[in-house]
């Protein structure tokens, strides 16, 4: 696809993944900043303070278009996202603490970054699903990386 | 086992658990009113925290600014990976793309904050970066029996 200028122009998908990989990379940095002058649950507290705003556009957004969930599962998909939330926070407050008693950025993110393999596991284990080729190998690099790292 | 480490293992264990319990909320509602509810969880945590862990406010305002900056970051990346994937990318290349963003991490401390990682450091982040974007992509298909 061309734009006017000739340029070709950056797929949607592919702005929005690079947006993503800006924005989760930097907040790996920030973090690093912020744990060296606070405690963990101060750096969440704040964190939930910085989610606020888009929280209240996404809140704006459901009110508008009125999601049209099924009821007779909403309640149980809002305790599932409740849930999510909770286990969520309680990994910033690991993380941040890891980051606090001297983990470095840079080998911190990477651990953390690991996390599909729990979730991999949980789905082979919990789920009763197969897992290809590739998944398997990114299971054992994950074991050697958390080795390599903690070295 | 190094105390950081321990933490950081924590840390991924548990949002490790979310990808499922994720899935299990977006199966039954949108994901714009599931993200809703995971911020709500994550006010209900925090108030917690308020009131259980007394946090130290002896704070200085570059580490104010960077926390609160973190927790739009955080929001704002995981708005734009939904983006990504409404946008028509599939998501075996979305996600397994998303998940290079500790490399950027890595490249940030060691410019900006002076980190120094070894060389088991440096091949470990290599690594897990390489692990983390395996892990995303979709199994292969099963063959019609």
């Amino acid at each position: 696809m061309k734009e006017k200028g000739g340029f070709r122009k950056l797929p949607a998908w592919l702005f929005w993944s690079l947006a993503s990989i800006v924005l989760w990379g930097t907040w790996g940095l920030v973090s690093k900043v912020a744990s060296a002058g606070m405690d963990a649950y101060a750096n969440q507290l704040l964190y939930t303070v910085g989610l606020a705003p888009l929280m209240i556009f996404v809140a704006w957004s459901v009110h508008k278009e009125n999601a049209g969930d099924r009821r007779d599962t909403r309640a149980t998909g809002i305790f599932w996202a409740f849930f999510t939330g909770i286990l969520g926070g309680v990994g910033n407050l690991a993380f941040f603490q890891a980051l606090v008693v001297g983990g470095k950025a840079s080998v911190v993110a990477p651990v953390t970054a690991l996390f599909p393999m729990v979730t991999v596991l949980l789905a082979l284990i919990v789920l009763k699903e197969r897992l290809g080729r590739v998944q398997w190998a990114g299971l054992t690099l994950a074991f050697v990386a958390i080795y390599l790292l903690s070295a | 086992m190094h105390a950081w480490l321990a933490f950081a293992i924590l840390a991924l264990t548990l949002w490790g658990v979310t990808g499922v319990t994720q899935k299990l909320s977006t199966n039954r509602i949108s994901s714009e009113r599931s993200f809703l509810w995971f911020c709500w969880a994550m006010v209900a945590l925090s108030a917690s925290v308020l009131l259980v862990a007394h946090p130290h406010w002896e704070l200085g305002t570059v580490v104010v600014l960077c926390s609160i900056a973190g927790g739009a970051l955080n929001g704002l990346g995981a708005w734009t990976s939904f983006r990504a994937l409404e946008s028509g990318g599939k998501a075996s290349i979305v996600i397994s793309l998303i998940s290079l963003y500790p490399l950027l991490t890595v490249i940030l401390a060691v410019l900006l904050l002076g980190e120094r990682l070894t060389w088991m450091q440096s091949a470990g982040a290599c690594t897990a970066i390489t692990a983390a974007i395996l892990l995303s992509l979709e199994g292969e298909p099963k063959k019609a029996a």
